[in-house]
């Protein structure tokens, strides 16, 4: 039998992400209030909170996808792997190249299976031809679980499957550009009990790859799918630990009266 | 500990319903133990039978702790503090039904031995060692149910006297024997409830130390506080 404990191990202690003092701004409204984690790799990192208490903001700075908020503003540093991301001179659009988004609802484009996974290696230039470029696709989808679904209709539009497949094809087309962390901000949200399992099962084959941050509302998700937890509380990073330990002796009361139901 | 309620309250009923089945599981247990020991001394074999027959409600209410947890787990999948309570009850709940065995089996050998002639001092010096035992499952019971670490702690250092109580016991045992062999299988049966006895402090003393991992979070790191043993060697 596989020892329990090796199971559950993180393999490492590289940190992928290292975030400091980070603050972010909505006009007026201080939505983030000094937030310092680091998020190592090849790890599920979970990041739990009631709604509105920063955990999706910070999730969005990690990509800057704030950016695209007129009225935010962030301070502090974060960086991938030593650089920092909010430099003037890195361009965002290669940085979310490298730092993929899965979002709560699932939001393939209008074009056929195929293409919603070719377009990120496309335009970034990934492939030389389209021999390469199959081979991407294919293998996306075979990661995402998918593949043995879709491999006959590769030509149909995405939004033509159903939501748990639609998520999938999500999930292929944010690894089709090799990224090196996908963050997921509730993926399973709008999905049933099957296809929530499936995208959780590959979540944890994610991990053996990438750096994996993922924001949820269901406790229970965050405690079977990641190593680390988070837990955000207005606007604070409140505490931050291994999720075994968050799930049975949490330190902090605040954390404890959330994950037992006592806080919303 | 956290002494909010739950949002859904419903959880907070779920959760105070095991506890105070595990209390009436008590309840009865520290009656089964006095009431098998006055038994003993007072030759009264009726009461010994309705010790007997009273553990069947005691191995039902554990029965009832067991299906209420599995329920509560399954439904409310509790996490911390709650898990612990889930988690504590039922060892509490295990703990007390071999006590209530034990108390039984007290009362079976009375009866037995109510029928041979008496080994003096023996039953008084049972009835005073099932009363401090049953003061241990009181303060262990008390400690769960105010969540007192310090009580909880007292308990353990308790389980030395009786270790010692059960000591004497059996040298004194073993005096009577050697004396007159017509003793012996008055002074076995006597000897078995000594130690049955002990065990029942043994149980105590395991529900004050759930009691500690549940307020605290982790189990007390020190050994149990052990008195000198009976067997020759090991000390």
């Amino acid at each position: 039998m596989k020892d329990l404990r090796l199971e559950r191990d993180v393999q490492t202690t590289v940190n992928k992400i290292e975030a400091r003092k980070v603050q972010v701004y909505y006009g007026t409204n201080h939505a983030l209030k000094d937030v310092d984690v680091d998020i190592l790799d090849k790890t599920v990192t979970a990041f739990i909170g009631p709604s509105g208490c920063g955990k999706s903001t910070f999730l969005r700075c990690l990509n800057r996808m704030n950016d695209t908020v007129a009225s935010a503003r962030v301070e502090g540093s974060i960086t991938l792997e030593g650089e920092n991301i909010y430099d003037p001179r890195v361009d965002p659009v290669q940085l979310r190249a490298k730092i993929g988004m899965v979002f709560q609802k699932p939001n393939p484009f209008p074009k056929s299976i195929y293409d919603n996974v070719a377009y990120g290696p496309k335009i970034h230039g990934l492939t030389r031809n389209k021999a390469e470029l199959d081979e991407v696709v294919e293998s996306c989808l075979r990661k995402a679980a998918l593949w043995n679904e879709v491999k006959d209709r590769l030509a149909s539009p995405g939004t033509g499957l159903s939501g748990g497949q639609q998520q999938r094809l999500c999930i292929a087309r944010a690894i089709a550009t090799s990224p090196e962390v996908l963050l997921m901000d509730e993926p399973c949200s709008a999905l049933d009990p099957i296809a929530t399992a499936q995208v959780e099962e590959l979540i944890d084959e994610l991990r053996s790859q990438f750096s994996v941050v993922i924001v949820t509302h269901s406790m229970q998700q965050a405690a079977r799918v990641s190593q680390k937890t988070a837990f955000f509380h207005l606007g604070h990073l409140v505490e931050y630990g291994e999720t075994g330990t968050i799930f049975t002796n949490p330190i902090d009361p605040r954390t404890e009266s959330y994950i037992t139901g006592r806080i919303g | 500990m956290n002494n909010e309620p739950h949002i859904a309250s419903a959880f907070d009923r779920d959760l105070e319903g095991v506890q105070a089945l595990v209390l009436k599981m008590g309840g009865l247990v520290e009656a089964a133990l006095a009431d098998a020991a006055d038994a003993l001394e007072s030759r009264d074999d009726a009461l010994a039978e309705r010790v007997r027959s009273g553990d069947a409600a005691i191995d039902a209410l554990e029965e009832q702790v067991n299906t209420e947890c599995i329920r509560l787990i399954a439904t409310r999948a509790p996490t911390a503090s709650d898990l612990r309570v889930v988690m504590t009850v039922m060892k509490i709940a295990s703990a007390l039904e071999r006590s209530g065995d034990y108390a039984k089996n007290l009362a079976k050998r009375s009866i037995v031995l109510a029928q041979m002639r008496s080994i003096e001092g023996a039953a008084g010096a049972i009835r005073r060692m099932s009363r401090q035992v049953g003061l241990m499952l009181k303060d262990a019971l008390d400690a769960f149910i105010t969540r007192d670490v310090e009580l909880a702690q007292s308990v353990r250092q308790q389980d030395k006297d009786i270790d010692q109580m059960y000591a004497g016991l059996f040298r004194e045992f073993l005096t009577h024997m050697m004396e007159d062999p017509r003793n012996i299988t008055a002074c076995m049966h006597l000897h078995f409830i000594a130690k049955n006895i002990e065990r029942v402090g043994d149980h105590a003393t395991t529900i004050a130390e759930q009691v500690i991992y549940l307020a605290t979070g982790a189990f007390p790191a020190d050994p149990r506080p052990k008195a000198d043993s009976v067997i020759a060697g090991d000390r």
